[in-house]
């Protein structure tokens, strides 16, 4: 084509050191782009976009995982008539090194993770699921967890406030923020979520895992120190250390001895029948002795 | 060459000419194939979270449903979840939201209009979803009272449980999900189907509770798992009495009743 722009009648003779440089220009780009390795490594690649290393993905939600592809083509394996190609496949998702997903499309892909610290991988693979070589396979690292991304956790005794009075029986309430409380049942530590724990002067008396509030009975008399403490899943104080204390003042009700009470009311009733006793002995000893002296 | 040598050749390209053409009718006429990449058969799901099937095809191409000729060759897939059709998938992704139990899982092939192929091209797996985990040995323990402690007669109980959930009990079997037994001396004493701490009332004296972890049809797990605690029952422990006049009142009414009986025999005597 370009040689039938060339002016007729022209001959290639004063052409041959242009063309000379040509070649040369070419070589040269040709050797650069071998030499080069940036050039040479130009193939698929694949990048996770979303989310960032190290991510914590609160409240409990799903982990979204966004990704972008070049130089590859996202196909649906096993169409009929494909061949299988280097350039073209589909994305298989690792999560802690187990077999999680597969994308077809450039799409988010919606993983429910477990809470507590977790790996995604993302794979090209070609039609038949091999990996491309060289590998492309970036990872991240999150944590899932039920408590909020971020914030300090707090935690504050509402009730009994301290000096109370109170019975032998008290309910004790606790406001906490930047903390999710959940059902400890031997799941990974996770930031943010946990339970409390209760401790009366120091000894554990319960573990609670809901808003409502704690009960603690049969508190000995006297003052009693009430320490109320953020707990990961697996029991262990959070880093640094979250609680709140309160001391009350116990003093029950009238202590129901009944063996005393008896004994002091028959007491005070044999007292009464004693006086009564004496008090007519008395008047009847005066009365006879009146009697006595008027009858000469 | 002659003649002969020609013709004979010719038959010969012939025949590799059809043989190859007939190949390639063979290859393009591969069935359709579907193999289940995940979950595995007889997997554990734990904690309840969607169950994530990954399948391929093979000689098929997934199109939405409604929107291509019905084709041998195109189409999607249909989901049975315990023999009823669930969902239709064209992407060889999708996630099943199942409620604790066994359950069986099976993917077929269908053309656009909803037939399954001749023959058919289906595959199934078994899954048992929990919302315990899928892996890890049920455990309890008792944080209080410790062993050996002297309480009151009003005490709660509480207890800590690794790699089992707590669930009502009367539902399905299923992998790490359960309840607890509450044992006071021996004896039944209360069902435990959450995490709060359990009341108990007991008089003055020496007991044992033990807390044994039960499937939902109320059977030991196996191996078993329980803890026991042993502790004594004072009513009137951390109490303060300032002093026990009960002796001295007791004296007293004796000196009492035998002032009274000896001023009525006196009286008597007057």
């Amino acid at each position: 084509m370009v040689r039938a722009l060339a002016p007729a009648g022209n001959t290639v003779t004063p052409h041959r050191p242009a063309a000379a440089i040509a070649l040369l220009l070419l070589l040269g780009v040709v050797g650069l782009s071998v030499a080069n390795p940036s050039v040479a490594a130009a193939g698929p690649t694949l990048v996770i976009s979303s989310p960032a290393d190290g991510t914590v993905v609160g409240n409990g939600t799903p982990v979204v995982v966004d990704f972008v592809v070049s130089g590859f083509v996202l196909v649906q394996p096993g169409r009929v008539g494909q061949v299988v190609g280097p350039t073209e496949g589909h994305v298989d998702v690792y999560v802690d090194g187990g077999y999680a997903w597969m994308a077809t499309r450039v799409e988010l892909i919606v993983l429910p993770l477990s809470s507590g610290p977790h790996t995604i991988r993302l794979q090209l693979v070609d039609d038949v699921g091999n990996a491309l070589s060289p590998d492309v396979s970036p990872a991240v690292r999150v944590v899932a967890t039920h408590g909020p991304a971020g914030g300090v956790p707090t935690i504050r005794i509402v009730s009994p406030v301290p000096a109370q009075v109170t019975g032998h029986d008290v309910y004790v309430s606790v406001e906490i923020s930047n903390f999710t409380f959940v059902d400890a049942h031997g799941q990974p530590n996770a930031p943010n979520e946990g339970h409390f724990e209760l401790f009366l002067a120091g000894v554990l008396r319960q573990d609670l895992s809901r808003y409502d509030t704690g009960f603690m009975v049969d508190l000995p008399d006297g003052n009693n120190t009430i320490t109320a403490r953020l707990v990961n899943n697996d029991h262990t104080p959070l880093n640094p250390d979250v609680f709140a204390t309160v001391t009350i003042f116990v003093k029950g009700a009238s202590v129901s001895v009944l063996y005393q009470t008896l004994s002091g009311g028959v007491a005070v009733l044999l007292a009464a029948i004693l006086v009564v006793l004496i008090f007519r002995r008395r008047k009847a000893i005066t009365r006879i002795t009146k009697a006595r002296t008027e009858k000469p | 060459m002659n003649v002969r040598t020609f013709a004979l050749l010719v038959a010969m390209m012939g025949l590799v000419f059809l043989s190859g053409g007939s190949a390639s009718d063979v290859r393009a006429a591969s069935p359709p194939a579907l193999s289940i990449l995940l979950p595995v058969n007889n997997a554990v799901l734990g904690n309840a979270s969607p169950v994530p099937v990954v399948f391929t095809v093979s000689n098929f191409n997934l199109t939405e449903p409604g929107t291509g000729p019905s084709s041998p060759n195109a189409g999607h897939v249909a989901v049975f979840v315990d023999g009823g059709l669930t969902m239709q998938v064209a992407v060889d992704a999708f996630r099943l939201a199942l409620a604790s139990g066994p359950h069986m899982i099976l993917l077929q092939l269908v053309m656009d209009n909803g037939t399954a192929l001749s023959p058919d091209v289906s595959q199934s797996v078994s899954v048992n979803v929990t919302q315990g985990p899928a892996t890890g040995q049920p455990g309890i323990s008792i944080a209080f009272p410790m062993e050996g402690a002297i309480l009151g007669t009003d005490l709660y109980l509480s207890y800590r449980v690794s790699n089992f959930v707590l669930v009502p009990p009367g539902r399905l079997n299923v992998t790490n999900e359960g309840h607890i037994h509450v044992i006071v001396d021996g004896s039944f004493y209360a069902e435990v189907a959450d995490y709060q701490p359990v009341h108990l009332g007991l008089p003055d004296g020496a007991h044992n509770v033990t807390l044994q972890l039960v499937d939902s049809l109320h059977r030991p797990l196996n191996p078993a798992v329980s803890a026991s605690a042993h502790f004594t029952v004072h009513a009137l422990v951390g109490r303060v009495i300032p002093v026990d006049y009960t002796t001295y009142f007791g004296i007293t009414n004796l000196a009492l009743a035998f002032a009274i009986v000896a001023l009525m025999y006196r009286k008597l005597e007057a």
